[in-house]
């Protein structure tokens, strides 16, 4: 499981996740989620490269959510492929953290 | 050419029907090469092979978690059967932890705002949405657990 970062205008961190977040991918990566999330108001979650989500790996991605929209910030959740969606619409977290597929509509949804 | 395909045919063994892993998580490595090699016999759809990843993962982490208290050298057990003429493939998992039926656990309610969602609790509707079937039996000192996926006709 790889992790990388970008800072976008307007103060928006992009967190670009790639590869498997079954139960060994959301550990290789909680560490890094919770720091990066603790400071960032403004948070684009790239799933593009995830090919596979489990509940632990839901998880990995629900808590420094949580933990941003908690001090006023805000979360998209960007381009996910469409199984890993199906996994957040069962979930019921897309009514939540708002999935986008247009990196434009994901930043916009930020502001 | 018989030398050949017999040479062939040898290097396309089938995978073994049943998986013992130990109650670790590293074991999941085990059960995703198995499941890879079921889905290459089998032809199983990537999308199947998604849902049955992920219900195996639920289901052998609730195991792991739950049932045996994170104790690392129990046994759990995961078949593969692809019945003739059935339109399903199934796997059944098996442990030898104290009863607990999934199918009678209760839901987490679906959240209504990010505060709200739990940080557990998700995998039994998951299990439930992704699983074509779902099938619980106590054992005698165990669980035994079948998901059924729809296989493409």
């Amino acid at each position: 499981m790889q992790i990388s970062t970008e800072e976008l205008d307007g103060g928006i961190t992009r967190i670009a996740l790639d590869g498997r977040m079954d139960i060994q991918g959301a550990q290789a990566v909680d560490l890094k989620m919770n720091l990066i999330a603790g400071s960032s108001r403004k948070l684009l979650i790239d799933l593009e490269k995830v090919s596979f989500l489990g509940s632990m790996g839901m998880g990995s991605i629900v808590r420094p959510a949580r933990s941003v929209v908690a001090r006023g910030g805000k979360v998209v959740l960007f381009n996910p492929v469409e199984m890993v969606e199906s996994v957040f619409k069962a979930s019921g977290i897309d009514t939540l953290l708002p999935i986008h597929h247009e990196l434009t509509a994901a930043i916009a949804a930020l502001q | 050419m018989l030398m050949a395909a017999a040479i062939s045919g040898e290097n396309t063994v089938m995978p073994e029907p049943r998986l013992t892993m130990g109650s670790r998580f590293e074991d999941l490595l085990l059960l995703w090469n198995w499941v890879e090699a079921q889905a290459a016999e089998y032809g199983i759809p990537s999308e199947t092979e998604f849902a049955i990843q992920l219900c195996l993962e639920e289901a052998v982490s609730n195991i792991i978690r739950h049932g045996y208290r994170g104790r690392p050298h129990l046994a759990i057990t995961v078949d593969c059967v692809a019945p003739a003429g059935e339109q399903e493939i199934l796997f059944t998992v098996e442990d030898q932890a104290p009863p607990f039926d999934p199918l009678a656990a209760a839901e987490m309610p679906i959240p209504t705002s990010i505060d709200e969602i739990p940080d557990g609790g998700r995998g039994i509707r998951l299990l439930r949405g992704f699983a074509g079937s779902l099938a619980y039996q106590r054992l005698p000192g165990g669980n035994r657990l079948t998901i059924g996926f729809a296989m493409p006709r």
